[in-house]
Protein backbone atom coordinates (compact mmCIF):
# COMPACT_ATOMS: atom_id res chain seq x y z
CA UNK A 1 0.00 0.00 0.00
CA UNK A 2 2.67 2.33 -1.14
CA UNK A 3 0.74 4.69 -2.87
CA UNK A 4 -0.97 6.78 -0.22
CA UNK A 5 2.47 7.83 0.99
CA UNK A 6 3.61 8.68 -2.58
CA UNK A 7 0.86 11.04 -2.68
CA UNK A 8 2.17 12.88 0.58
CA UNK A 9 5.83 12.40 0.73
CA UNK A 10 5.69 14.71 3.51
CA UNK A 11 3.51 13.44 5.84
CA UNK A 12 5.12 11.28 8.01
CA UNK A 13 3.24 7.74 8.64
CA UNK A 14 5.35 6.57 11.32
CA UNK A 15 3.95 8.74 14.15
CA UNK A 16 0.29 8.91 15.26
CA UNK A 17 -2.33 10.38 11.99
CA UNK A 18 -4.43 13.44 12.44
CA UNK A 19 -3.64 15.47 15.19
CA UNK A 20 0.07 16.63 13.24
CA UNK A 21 -1.67 17.38 10.05
CA UNK A 22 -3.72 20.05 11.09
CA UNK A 23 -1.60 23.17 11.51
CA UNK A 24 -2.62 25.14 14.57
CA UNK A 25 -5.51 28.09 14.28
CA UNK A 26 -8.17 25.52 12.78
CA UNK A 27 -9.80 24.43 15.65
CA UNK A 28 -13.07 23.16 13.67
CA UNK A 29 -11.07 20.35 11.57
CA UNK A 30 -9.00 19.45 14.09
CA UNK A 31 -12.42 18.53 16.19
CA UNK A 32 -13.06 16.29 13.29
CA UNK A 33 -10.60 14.17 13.41
CA UNK A 34 -12.03 11.43 15.45
CA UNK A 35 -15.14 11.14 13.35
CA UNK A 36 -12.96 10.71 10.21
CA UNK A 37 -10.74 8.24 11.91
CA UNK A 38 -14.09 6.25 12.67
CA UNK A 39 -15.36 7.12 8.94
CA UNK A 40 -12.16 5.54 7.48
CA UNK A 41 -11.93 3.21 10.43
CA UNK A 42 -15.12 1.46 9.49
CA UNK A 43 -13.97 0.48 6.12
CA UNK A 44 -10.51 0.13 6.15
CA UNK A 45 -8.88 -2.36 8.14
CA UNK A 46 -4.69 -1.88 7.78
CA UNK A 47 -4.00 0.48 10.20
CA UNK A 48 -1.47 2.14 8.35
CA UNK A 49 -3.31 2.84 5.12
CA UNK A 50 -6.27 3.86 7.46
CA UNK A 51 -3.85 6.50 8.66
CA UNK A 52 -3.00 7.75 4.87
CA UNK A 53 -6.14 7.87 4.30
CA UNK A 54 -7.54 10.04 7.67
CA UNK A 55 -4.51 12.17 6.51
CA UNK A 56 -5.78 12.81 2.56
CA UNK A 57 -9.13 13.34 4.55
CA UNK A 58 -7.84 16.46 6.16
CA UNK A 59 -5.48 18.24 3.75
CA UNK A 60 -8.91 18.13 1.40
CA UNK A 61 -11.10 19.49 4.27
CA UNK A 62 -8.52 22.03 5.27
CA UNK A 63 -8.41 23.26 1.46
CA UNK A 64 -11.89 23.32 1.41
CA UNK A 65 -13.02 24.97 4.55
CA UNK A 66 -13.37 28.51 3.37
CA UNK A 67 -15.81 27.10 0.45
CA UNK A 68 -17.97 25.44 3.32
CA UNK A 69 -20.86 26.89 4.91
CA UNK A 70 -20.56 26.87 8.60
CA UNK A 71 -22.09 23.95 10.27
CA UNK A 72 -21.53 21.68 7.13
CA UNK A 73 -17.81 21.13 7.59
CA UNK A 74 -18.39 17.89 9.39
CA UNK A 75 -21.05 16.57 6.60
CA UNK A 76 -18.37 17.54 4.45
CA UNK A 77 -15.26 15.66 6.12
CA UNK A 78 -17.42 12.50 6.15
CA UNK A 79 -18.01 12.25 2.59
CA UNK A 80 -14.70 13.32 1.81
CA UNK A 81 -13.64 10.47 3.66
CA UNK A 82 -15.92 7.96 1.86
CA UNK A 83 -14.62 9.75 -1.35
CA UNK A 84 -11.37 9.08 -0.16
CA UNK A 85 -11.65 5.03 0.64
CA UNK A 86 -13.66 4.47 -2.50
CA UNK A 87 -11.35 6.56 -5.01
CA UNK A 88 -8.38 3.90 -3.12
CA UNK A 89 -10.56 0.82 -3.84
CA UNK A 90 -11.14 1.48 -7.20
CA UNK A 91 -7.41 2.50 -7.99
CA UNK A 92 -7.06 -0.93 -6.41
CA UNK A 93 -9.11 -2.13 -8.70
CA UNK A 94 -7.89 -1.33 -11.72
CA UNK A 95 -4.44 -1.90 -10.34
CA UNK A 96 -5.36 -5.39 -9.87
CA UNK A 97 -7.38 -5.92 -13.42
CA UNK A 98 -4.34 -4.42 -15.35
CA UNK A 99 -1.80 -6.19 -13.45
CA UNK A 100 -1.82 -8.95 -16.18
CA UNK A 101 -0.23 -5.84 -18.56
CA UNK A 102 3.05 -5.22 -16.57
CA UNK A 103 4.21 -8.57 -17.06
CA UNK A 104 6.81 -9.49 -19.20
CA UNK A 105 7.06 -12.60 -20.57
CA UNK A 106 10.03 -12.41 -22.15
CA UNK A 107 12.79 -14.29 -20.45
CA UNK A 108 15.48 -12.17 -19.28
CA UNK A 109 18.44 -11.85 -22.14
CA UNK A 110 20.75 -14.27 -21.31
CA UNK A 111 25.01 -13.01 -21.44
CA UNK A 112 25.26 -15.45 -24.37
CA UNK A 113 22.31 -14.25 -26.55
CA UNK A 114 24.32 -11.47 -28.08
CA UNK A 115 27.42 -13.90 -29.22
CA UNK A 116 24.99 -16.45 -30.65
CA UNK A 117 22.50 -14.03 -32.49
CA UNK A 118 26.38 -12.80 -34.42
CA UNK A 119 27.35 -16.32 -34.97
CA UNK A 120 24.49 -17.04 -36.32
CA UNK A 121 24.41 -14.10 -38.36
CA UNK A 122 27.97 -15.29 -39.62
CA UNK A 123 26.41 -18.44 -40.50
CA UNK A 124 23.69 -17.03 -42.86
CA UNK A 125 26.69 -14.80 -44.43
CA UNK A 126 28.75 -17.71 -45.17
CA UNK A 127 25.71 -19.56 -46.49
CA UNK A 128 24.91 -16.80 -48.54
CA UNK A 129 28.06 -16.69 -49.99
CA UNK A 130 28.26 -20.18 -51.47
CA UNK A 131 24.96 -19.49 -53.46
CA UNK A 132 25.39 -18.47 -56.99
CA UNK A 133 25.14 -15.11 -57.95
CA UNK A 134 22.20 -15.73 -59.67
CA UNK A 135 20.40 -17.41 -56.73
CA UNK A 136 21.72 -15.00 -54.29
CA UNK A 137 19.71 -11.59 -56.25
CA UNK A 138 16.76 -13.96 -56.82
CA UNK A 139 16.33 -15.11 -53.38
CA UNK A 140 17.54 -11.34 -51.97
CA UNK A 141 14.74 -9.76 -54.97
CA UNK A 142 12.10 -11.84 -53.64
CA UNK A 143 12.65 -12.53 -49.77
CA UNK A 144 13.71 -8.99 -48.93
CA UNK A 145 12.63 -6.75 -51.28
CA UNK A 146 9.29 -8.79 -51.64
CA UNK A 147 8.89 -8.91 -55.58
CA UNK A 148 6.64 -11.86 -56.22
CA UNK A 149 7.73 -14.44 -58.74
CA UNK A 150 5.74 -13.39 -61.93
CA UNK A 151 7.49 -9.91 -61.97
CA UNK A 152 10.64 -12.15 -61.50
CA UNK A 153 9.68 -14.75 -64.58
CA UNK A 154 8.50 -11.63 -66.58
CA UNK A 155 11.90 -10.02 -65.98
CA UNK A 156 14.58 -13.32 -66.58
CA UNK A 157 11.73 -14.36 -69.60
CA UNK A 158 10.63 -17.31 -67.99
CA UNK A 159 7.29 -18.87 -66.09
CA UNK A 160 6.81 -18.14 -62.22
CA UNK A 161 6.24 -21.34 -62.28
CA UNK A 162 9.69 -22.07 -62.96
CA UNK A 163 11.03 -19.16 -60.91
CA UNK A 164 8.64 -20.69 -57.87
CA UNK A 165 10.72 -24.18 -58.40
CA UNK A 166 14.01 -22.33 -58.47
CA UNK A 167 13.51 -20.46 -55.33
CA UNK A 168 12.61 -23.63 -53.62
CA UNK A 169 15.52 -25.24 -54.85
CA UNK A 170 17.80 -22.46 -53.39
CA UNK A 171 16.10 -22.66 -50.29
CA UNK A 172 17.30 -25.77 -50.30
CA UNK A 173 20.45 -25.36 -50.51
CA UNK A 174 20.71 -22.36 -48.47
CA UNK A 175 19.41 -24.12 -45.86
CA UNK A 176 22.04 -27.35 -45.92
CA UNK A 177 25.27 -24.64 -46.36
CA UNK A 178 23.43 -22.61 -43.64
CA UNK A 179 23.45 -26.27 -41.45
CA UNK A 180 27.04 -26.55 -42.59
CA UNK A 181 28.32 -23.23 -41.32
CA UNK A 182 27.07 -23.40 -37.99
CA UNK A 183 28.83 -26.72 -37.26
CA UNK A 184 31.66 -25.26 -39.14
CA UNK A 185 32.78 -28.65 -40.91
CA UNK A 186 33.14 -29.63 -44.72
CA UNK A 187 31.80 -32.75 -45.29
CA UNK A 188 33.81 -35.70 -45.25
CA UNK A 189 32.63 -36.88 -48.57
CA UNK A 190 31.22 -36.31 -52.32
CA UNK A 191 27.84 -37.67 -51.39
CA UNK A 192 27.45 -35.68 -48.46
CA UNK A 193 26.52 -32.34 -50.26
CA UNK A 194 23.58 -34.22 -53.06
CA UNK A 195 22.34 -36.15 -50.36
CA UNK A 196 21.67 -33.12 -47.96
CA UNK A 197 20.16 -31.54 -50.98
CA UNK A 198 17.78 -33.86 -51.08
CA UNK A 199 16.76 -34.20 -47.84
CA UNK A 200 16.08 -30.44 -47.33
CA UNK A 201 14.52 -30.10 -50.68
CA UNK A 202 12.46 -33.07 -49.68
CA UNK A 203 12.44 -35.24 -52.97
CA UNK A 204 12.11 -38.26 -52.69
CA UNK A 205 12.36 -39.28 -56.45
CA UNK A 206 16.21 -37.59 -55.60
CA UNK A 207 16.42 -39.65 -52.39
CA UNK A 208 16.19 -42.76 -53.76
CA UNK A 209 18.77 -41.45 -56.60
CA UNK A 210 21.67 -40.51 -54.25
CA UNK A 211 20.53 -43.49 -51.76
CA UNK A 212 20.37 -40.62 -49.11
CA UNK A 213 19.27 -43.30 -46.26
CA UNK A 214 21.99 -45.61 -46.52
CA UNK A 215 24.28 -42.47 -46.76
CA UNK A 216 22.98 -41.43 -43.48
CA UNK A 217 23.87 -44.21 -41.46
CA UNK A 218 27.32 -44.55 -42.72
CA UNK A 219 28.15 -40.17 -42.27
CA UNK A 220 28.17 -39.15 -38.97
CA UNK A 221 27.97 -35.68 -40.32
CA UNK A 222 24.91 -36.07 -42.58
CA UNK A 223 22.97 -38.42 -39.59
CA UNK A 224 23.32 -35.13 -37.65
CA UNK A 225 22.97 -32.40 -40.10
CA UNK A 226 20.10 -34.58 -41.00
CA UNK A 227 17.87 -34.46 -38.30
CA UNK A 228 16.74 -30.72 -38.75
CA UNK A 229 16.20 -31.46 -42.35
CA UNK A 230 14.00 -34.24 -41.84
CA UNK A 231 12.11 -32.43 -39.38
CA UNK A 232 11.14 -29.40 -41.00
CA UNK A 233 9.83 -31.45 -44.37
CA UNK A 234 6.19 -32.27 -44.19
CA UNK A 235 5.23 -35.21 -41.94
CA UNK A 236 4.61 -38.26 -43.78
CA UNK A 237 2.79 -41.02 -42.32
CA UNK A 238 3.27 -43.72 -45.22
CA UNK A 239 6.93 -44.05 -43.98
CA UNK A 240 8.70 -44.21 -40.45
CA UNK A 241 12.56 -44.17 -39.10
CA UNK A 242 13.33 -46.11 -35.88
CA UNK A 243 16.83 -45.66 -34.87
CA UNK A 244 18.33 -48.59 -33.86
CA UNK A 245 21.06 -48.80 -31.44
CA UNK A 246 20.05 -50.58 -28.12
CA UNK A 247 17.94 -53.66 -26.94
CA UNK A 248 14.98 -51.55 -25.99
CA UNK A 249 15.31 -50.00 -30.09
CA UNK A 250 14.39 -53.55 -30.59
CA UNK A 251 11.07 -53.66 -29.28
CA UNK A 252 10.13 -50.31 -30.35
CA UNK A 253 10.96 -51.05 -34.26
CA UNK A 254 9.01 -54.40 -33.99
CA UNK A 255 5.92 -52.51 -32.50
CA UNK A 256 6.14 -49.57 -35.05
CA UNK A 257 6.26 -52.17 -38.04
CA UNK A 258 3.32 -53.76 -36.22
CA UNK A 259 1.27 -50.81 -36.34
CA UNK A 260 2.71 -50.05 -39.94
CA UNK A 261 1.33 -53.35 -41.11
CA UNK A 262 -2.03 -52.89 -39.08
CA UNK A 263 -2.73 -49.98 -41.30
CA UNK A 264 -2.20 -51.84 -44.33
CA UNK A 265 -5.03 -54.35 -42.80
CA UNK A 266 -2.95 -57.31 -42.05
CA UNK A 267 -4.34 -60.48 -40.71
CA UNK A 268 -3.17 -60.71 -37.05
CA UNK A 269 -1.23 -63.74 -37.82
CA UNK A 270 0.49 -61.45 -40.37
CA UNK A 271 1.16 -58.68 -37.96
CA UNK A 272 2.80 -61.04 -35.45
CA UNK A 273 4.79 -62.76 -38.37
CA UNK A 274 6.06 -59.34 -39.76
CA UNK A 275 7.29 -58.10 -36.08
CA UNK A 276 9.18 -61.56 -35.45
CA UNK A 277 11.16 -61.10 -38.97
CA UNK A 278 11.99 -57.31 -37.22
CA UNK A 279 13.26 -58.21 -34.44
CA UNK A 280 15.56 -60.85 -36.00
CA UNK A 281 16.98 -58.32 -38.27
CA UNK A 282 16.80 -55.23 -35.84
CA UNK A 283 18.52 -58.09 -33.36
CA UNK A 284 21.62 -57.88 -36.04
CA UNK A 285 22.18 -54.82 -35.99
CA UNK A 286 22.44 -54.18 -32.24
CA UNK A 287 24.91 -57.07 -32.04
CA UNK A 288 27.32 -55.62 -34.79
CA UNK A 289 26.79 -52.75 -35.65
CA UNK A 290 27.26 -49.47 -33.62
CA UNK A 291 24.02 -47.91 -35.04
CA UNK A 292 21.61 -48.30 -37.64
CA UNK A 293 17.66 -47.30 -38.91
CA UNK A 294 15.15 -49.44 -39.88
CA UNK A 295 12.94 -47.47 -42.28
CA UNK A 296 9.17 -48.94 -42.77
CA UNK A 297 7.38 -47.60 -45.91
CA UNK A 298 3.82 -48.87 -46.69
CA UNK A 299 3.03 -49.68 -50.33
CA UNK A 300 0.13 -49.49 -52.35
CA UNK A 301 1.36 -50.88 -55.90
CA UNK A 302 1.15 -53.13 -57.11
CA UNK A 303 -0.54 -53.94 -53.84
CA UNK A 304 -1.03 -53.60 -50.25
CA UNK A 305 1.96 -54.22 -48.61
CA UNK A 306 4.75 -52.88 -46.45
CA UNK A 307 8.30 -52.78 -46.64
CA UNK A 308 10.83 -52.63 -44.45
CA UNK A 309 14.67 -51.70 -44.67
CA UNK A 310 17.03 -52.34 -42.34
CA UNK A 311 20.36 -50.65 -42.63
CA UNK A 312 23.55 -50.47 -40.63
CA UNK A 313 27.40 -48.99 -40.41
CA UNK A 314 28.69 -52.73 -38.69
CA UNK A 315 31.86 -54.62 -40.43
CA UNK A 316 29.08 -55.79 -42.90
CA UNK A 317 28.57 -59.71 -44.10
CA UNK A 318 31.57 -61.48 -45.58
CA UNK A 319 29.80 -64.28 -47.30
CA UNK A 320 25.85 -63.15 -47.69
CA UNK A 321 24.84 -66.47 -49.36
CA UNK A 322 26.46 -68.32 -46.52
CA UNK A 323 25.08 -66.31 -44.21
CA UNK A 324 21.16 -67.04 -45.57
CA UNK A 325 21.84 -70.48 -45.48
CA UNK A 326 20.24 -72.18 -42.71
CA UNK A 327 22.71 -72.63 -39.18
CA UNK A 328 25.05 -69.97 -40.28
CA UNK A 329 25.67 -67.93 -37.19
CA UNK A 330 28.73 -65.79 -36.29
CA UNK A 331 27.57 -65.19 -32.96
CA UNK A 332 26.15 -67.39 -30.02
CA UNK A 333 22.89 -68.00 -31.89
CA UNK A 334 20.90 -70.42 -33.37
CA UNK A 335 22.24 -69.48 -36.82
CA UNK A 336 18.92 -68.48 -37.96
CA UNK A 337 18.36 -64.92 -37.63
CA UNK A 338 18.76 -64.53 -41.61
CA UNK A 339 17.15 -67.50 -43.01
CA UNK A 340 14.80 -67.39 -40.34
CA UNK A 341 13.48 -63.74 -41.25
CA UNK A 342 13.73 -64.45 -45.27
CA UNK A 343 10.72 -67.42 -44.72
CA UNK A 344 8.66 -64.81 -42.97
CA UNK A 345 8.81 -62.93 -45.78
CA UNK A 346 7.65 -62.39 -48.89
CA UNK A 347 11.38 -61.26 -50.55
CA UNK A 348 14.06 -60.31 -48.91
CA UNK A 349 17.31 -58.83 -49.77
CA UNK A 350 20.63 -58.63 -48.46
CA UNK A 351 22.94 -56.48 -49.46
CA UNK A 352 26.48 -55.84 -47.47
CA UNK A 353 29.95 -54.61 -48.46
CA UNK A 354 32.98 -55.33 -45.68
CA UNK A 355 33.40 -52.24 -43.79
CA UNK A 356 30.72 -50.38 -44.95
CA UNK A 357 27.45 -52.22 -43.37
CA UNK A 358 24.39 -53.87 -44.42
CA UNK A 359 21.60 -53.42 -45.80
CA UNK A 360 18.50 -55.76 -45.55
CA UNK A 361 15.51 -55.02 -47.58
CA UNK A 362 12.29 -57.40 -46.95
CA UNK A 363 8.77 -57.09 -48.02
CA UNK A 364 5.36 -58.81 -47.04
CA UNK A 365 2.03 -58.17 -48.90
CA UNK A 366 -1.25 -58.42 -47.44
CA UNK A 367 -2.69 -61.36 -48.49
CA UNK A 368 -5.76 -61.71 -50.22
CA UNK A 369 -4.10 -58.78 -52.10
CA UNK A 370 -1.55 -60.74 -54.58
CA UNK A 371 -3.18 -61.54 -57.86
CA UNK B 1 12.64 -56.82 -11.41
CA UNK B 2 12.16 -53.27 -9.29
CA UNK B 3 10.58 -51.29 -12.30
CA UNK B 4 6.81 -50.17 -11.71
CA UNK B 5 4.89 -51.26 -13.43
CA UNK B 6 6.01 -54.87 -13.26
CA UNK B 7 7.46 -56.44 -16.56
CA UNK B 8 7.47 -60.26 -15.03
CA UNK B 9 6.20 -61.43 -11.45
CA UNK B 10 7.27 -64.71 -10.28
CA UNK B 11 4.75 -66.04 -7.57
CA UNK B 12 5.07 -69.19 -5.17
CA UNK B 13 2.10 -71.73 -5.53
CA UNK B 14 3.12 -74.30 -3.12
CA UNK B 15 6.51 -76.30 -4.39
CA UNK B 16 5.94 -74.86 -8.06
CA UNK B 17 6.57 -70.95 -9.59
CA UNK B 18 4.49 -69.43 -11.53
CA UNK B 19 5.87 -66.75 -13.16
CA UNK B 20 3.84 -64.47 -16.07
CA UNK B 21 5.20 -61.88 -18.51
CA UNK B 22 3.53 -58.72 -18.51
CA UNK B 23 4.59 -57.29 -21.48
CA UNK B 24 6.50 -57.12 -24.65
CA UNK B 25 9.86 -58.06 -23.42
CA UNK B 26 13.49 -56.83 -24.93
CA UNK B 27 16.91 -59.24 -24.68
CA UNK B 28 18.31 -57.64 -21.56
CA UNK B 29 14.71 -57.95 -19.96
CA UNK B 30 14.69 -61.32 -20.99
CA UNK B 31 17.87 -62.23 -19.38
CA UNK B 32 17.18 -60.12 -15.79
CA UNK B 33 13.88 -62.53 -16.15
CA UNK B 34 16.09 -65.84 -16.45
CA UNK B 35 18.69 -65.14 -13.79
CA UNK B 36 15.51 -63.98 -11.46
CA UNK B 37 13.88 -67.19 -12.14
CA UNK B 38 16.67 -69.52 -12.03
CA UNK B 39 17.77 -67.90 -8.65
CA UNK B 40 13.78 -67.94 -7.54
CA UNK B 41 13.78 -72.17 -8.18
CA UNK B 42 17.00 -72.59 -6.03
CA UNK B 43 15.69 -70.37 -3.12
CA UNK B 44 12.17 -71.79 -2.65
CA UNK B 45 13.23 -75.49 -3.49
CA UNK B 46 10.55 -75.77 -6.47
CA UNK B 47 9.89 -78.51 -7.89
CA UNK B 48 8.39 -76.98 -11.28
CA UNK B 49 7.65 -73.77 -13.27
CA UNK B 50 5.06 -72.59 -15.54
CA UNK B 51 6.45 -69.79 -17.30
CA UNK B 52 2.98 -67.70 -18.73
CA UNK B 53 4.23 -66.33 -22.16
CA UNK B 54 0.45 -65.05 -23.69
CA UNK B 55 1.88 -61.28 -23.34
CA UNK B 56 4.31 -61.78 -25.35
CA UNK B 57 4.25 -59.98 -28.83
CA UNK B 58 6.72 -62.39 -30.76
CA UNK B 59 9.00 -65.22 -29.51
CA UNK B 60 12.09 -64.89 -32.22
CA UNK B 61 15.47 -67.00 -31.43
CA UNK B 62 16.27 -64.92 -28.65
CA UNK B 63 13.39 -65.23 -26.82
CA UNK B 64 12.90 -69.04 -27.86
CA UNK B 65 16.37 -69.49 -26.58
CA UNK B 66 16.23 -68.03 -23.62
CA UNK B 67 13.20 -70.17 -22.89
CA UNK B 68 14.73 -73.33 -23.39
CA UNK B 69 17.89 -72.06 -21.50
CA UNK B 70 15.61 -71.39 -18.50
CA UNK B 71 14.02 -75.17 -19.21
CA UNK B 72 17.40 -76.40 -18.95
CA UNK B 73 19.25 -74.61 -16.14
CA UNK B 74 15.60 -75.26 -14.22
CA UNK B 75 15.50 -78.94 -14.66
CA UNK B 76 19.50 -78.91 -13.82
CA UNK B 77 18.60 -77.57 -10.24
CA UNK B 78 15.63 -79.98 -10.37
CA UNK B 79 12.36 -78.42 -11.39
CA UNK B 80 10.31 -78.94 -14.15
CA UNK B 81 9.59 -76.20 -16.48
CA UNK B 82 6.26 -75.95 -18.91
CA UNK B 83 5.90 -72.93 -21.07
CA UNK B 84 1.93 -71.84 -21.31
CA UNK B 85 0.04 -69.82 -23.57
CA UNK B 86 2.22 -69.34 -26.42
CA UNK B 87 -0.36 -67.56 -28.53
CA UNK B 88 -1.44 -69.16 -32.40
CA UNK B 89 -0.47 -66.12 -34.48
CA UNK B 90 3.26 -66.46 -32.26
CA UNK B 91 3.11 -70.29 -32.45
CA UNK B 92 3.02 -69.50 -36.54
CA UNK B 93 5.14 -67.46 -36.34
CA UNK B 94 7.67 -69.84 -34.92
CA UNK B 95 7.50 -72.50 -36.97
CA UNK B 96 8.07 -69.90 -39.98
CA UNK B 97 11.11 -68.97 -38.43
CA UNK B 98 11.69 -71.90 -37.96
CA UNK B 99 12.41 -71.95 -33.87
CA UNK B 100 11.69 -75.09 -31.97
CA UNK B 101 11.12 -75.50 -28.29
CA UNK B 102 10.89 -79.54 -29.00
CA UNK B 103 13.33 -79.64 -25.68
CA UNK B 104 10.41 -77.57 -23.46
CA UNK B 105 7.11 -78.69 -22.56
CA UNK B 106 4.07 -77.30 -23.19
CA UNK B 107 0.84 -76.67 -21.96
CA UNK B 108 -2.13 -74.71 -23.40
CA UNK B 109 -2.54 -72.39 -20.31
CA UNK B 110 -2.08 -72.10 -16.55
CA UNK B 111 -4.28 -75.00 -16.23
CA UNK B 112 -3.08 -77.50 -18.08
CA UNK B 113 0.73 -76.01 -16.97
CA UNK B 114 -0.38 -77.14 -13.34
CA UNK B 115 -2.22 -80.42 -14.63
CA UNK B 116 1.12 -81.73 -16.16
CA UNK B 117 3.32 -80.57 -13.05
CA UNK B 118 1.08 -82.50 -10.87
CA UNK B 119 1.67 -85.64 -13.33
CA UNK B 120 5.52 -84.92 -13.46
CA UNK B 121 6.28 -83.99 -9.95
CA UNK B 122 3.55 -85.66 -8.12
CA UNK B 123 5.22 -89.02 -7.92
CA UNK B 124 8.28 -87.59 -6.08
CA UNK B 125 6.29 -85.85 -3.57
CA UNK B 126 4.50 -89.29 -3.37
CA UNK B 127 8.06 -90.36 -2.54
CA UNK B 128 8.76 -87.61 0.16
CA UNK B 129 5.16 -88.34 2.13
CA UNK B 130 6.02 -91.89 2.64
CA UNK B 131 9.72 -90.77 3.81
CA UNK B 132 8.43 -88.43 5.95
CA UNK B 133 9.79 -85.28 4.23
CA UNK B 134 7.52 -82.01 3.70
Amino acid sequence: MTWARRTFPDVSVTEPSGADAVPPGHPEVSALIPIVRRVVGSRVTDRTVADDLVQETLVRVLAAEGRVEAGMLESYAIATARNVVASMWRLQDRARRNQHRVVDLRPPPTPDEDLLAREEQTAVVRAMARLSQRERELLLAHEVSGRDTRTLADESGSSAGAVAAQLNRTRARLRVEYLLAVEGAEPPTDRCRPVLLALSSGDRRRQREVDADRHVVECELCARLSNPLLERGQPRDDVVRIPIRTDADIVAARRAAREMAARQGFSSTDLTVVATAVSEIARNIVRFANAGVLVIELLERPHAGVRMVAMDNGPGIPDVERALADGYSTYDGLGLGLPGARRLMDEFAVASEAGRGTTVTMTKWRRGGRP
Amino acid sequence: MNQDPALVSIMRQGPYLIASIHTALDDSQMVRFQHDLVDKIGRHRSRGVIIDVAALDVLDSFGSKTLRNIAEMARLRGAQTVVVGIQPDVALAMVLLGMGTVQVETALDLEEGLAYLDDAVAPRAAVDARDGRP
